[in-house]
């Protein structure tokens, strides 16, 4: 039986040396067949840099969370590097928007679930400001869509922390699985 | 001289895209995994920097200084007030995540991404040309006095109400009405 940085690591390098020989043949495949193939240089050496941060870390047997993380910008680098400016940035904004979605489902911390819903919002801003950017440049509607966004985000963490704090007051607890008060 | 100005933006764009991402999903992550939850409010902080930053290489000036004023400073603060009131003593989180969620909280991420990723990819977007507005500042003050401007009231009137509303849920009823207090009563008993 493997330990479990043995186990990590044998993953990682795995997962790298199959996203490495996808991505090898789509250059080659580019070249001959001419199929509009043409990667970004700063994403290329920000993937390999990556890689090379996440396979350190799994030979030295670092955190799993650390090996995860470096993984999953890793792939996210890769996913992108050969699309439109624009797409790139709603990309990002769809990996902040599933990362915050992630945080609110597991969170067990009331106000660290506040915290995730705020990196969903701004998930969104990123969108409204990629559009403005790209569709809409003379007038930035976006932009304005985001500062009404900006300014719900507001009137949300107000009333969300002071909900918090209410359950806080009842419960001596904002711990989100001692928290079933709609059966009071 | 435009060329120069032009070939370096187009370069240095990119580049500057992924330092930022970099910076970007480990501290987005931290906010979620950090086991001191109020380094995880300052976490928060960067991660809204971060974001200004990208604002600013989408040529979006006002709102990443607006991003730094209410985000970075009002909210988390707020934030971080919050904590302070509800966890007193800010002792460690031991075990930050729900167990049984975690896997299909992955799941559920995972889909989203997929879905939003692929219907992002499958898109085929109206470029507008490169005719970037010299003055985004000016065009969002425009829109919001004339085309936008009940929106803009109503989003004064929510924020009020938002005011009065946090201030009514949180403050310390001591006192609670008459009519509730028989219900107090009777709740406090059926608790114990």
């Amino acid at each position: 039986m493997l330990s479990k940085p043995l186990a990590f690591s044998f993953a990682y390098i795995i997962c790298a040396i199959i996203v490495t020989t996808l991505y090898a043949i789509g250059v080659v495949g580019d070249t001959i067949m001419q199929a509009g193939f043409n990667p970004e240089m700063a994403g290329l050496f920000t993937a390999s840099a990556l890689f090379a941060l996440g396979a350190l870390a799994a030979i030295c047997g670092g955190h799993g969370k650390t090996i995860a993380v470096a993984g999953i910008a890793l792939a996210f680098c890769v996913l992108v590097a050969h699309e439109q400016p624009l797409v790139r940035y709603m990309t990002l904004s769809a990996l902040l928007f599933s990362i915050g979605m992630y945080g609110m489902v597991v969170s067990r911390n009331a106000v660290r679930m506040l915290m995730s819903i705020e990196l969903m919002l701004n998930a969104v801003n990123i969108n409204m400001v990629a559009l403005a950017r790209y569709i809409d440049p003379i007038a930035v509607r976006g932009q304005l869509f985001a500062i009404f966004i900006l300014t719900v985000a507001a009137a949300e963490a107000a009333v969300g922390l002071a909900i918090v704090l209410a359950i806080y007051r009842n419960n001596a607890s904002i711990d989100m699985e001692k928290f079933n008060t709609l059966k009071w | 001289m435009e060329n120069i100005i032009s070939f370096s933006q187009a370069t240095v764009e990119p580049i500057m895209f992924y330092a930022l991402v970099l910076l970007m999903v480990p501290l987005a992550f931290g906010v979620i995994f950090d086991r001191s939850i109020i380094r995880a409010g300052f976490i928060l902080i960067g991660v809204f920097g971060t974001i200004s930053g990208i604002f600013l290489l989408l040529q979006a000036q006002f709102l990443a200084m607006a991003q730094i004023m209410i985000y970075a400073v009002g909210i988390t603060l707020v934030v971080v007030i919050a904590l302070m009131l509800t966890n007193p003593t800010l002792d460690e989180d031991r075990a930050p995540t729900q167990a049984a969620n975690r896997l299909p909280g992955f799941l559920i991420a995972l889909l989203v991404f997929a879905t939003i990723f692929l219907a992002i990819r499958s898109e085929l977007w109206p470029m507008a040309p490169e005719l970037i507005q010299s003055d985004p500042t000016k065009a969002i003050g425009y829109f919001l006095l004339t085309f936008y401007s009940l929106p803009f009231e109503f989003s004064s009137i929510l924020l009020l109400a938002a005011l009065i509303g946090s201030v009514m849920l949180a403050k310390s009823d001591r006192a609670p009405m008459k009519t509730e207090k028989g219900n107090a009563k009777a709740l406090a008993k059926s608790t114990r």
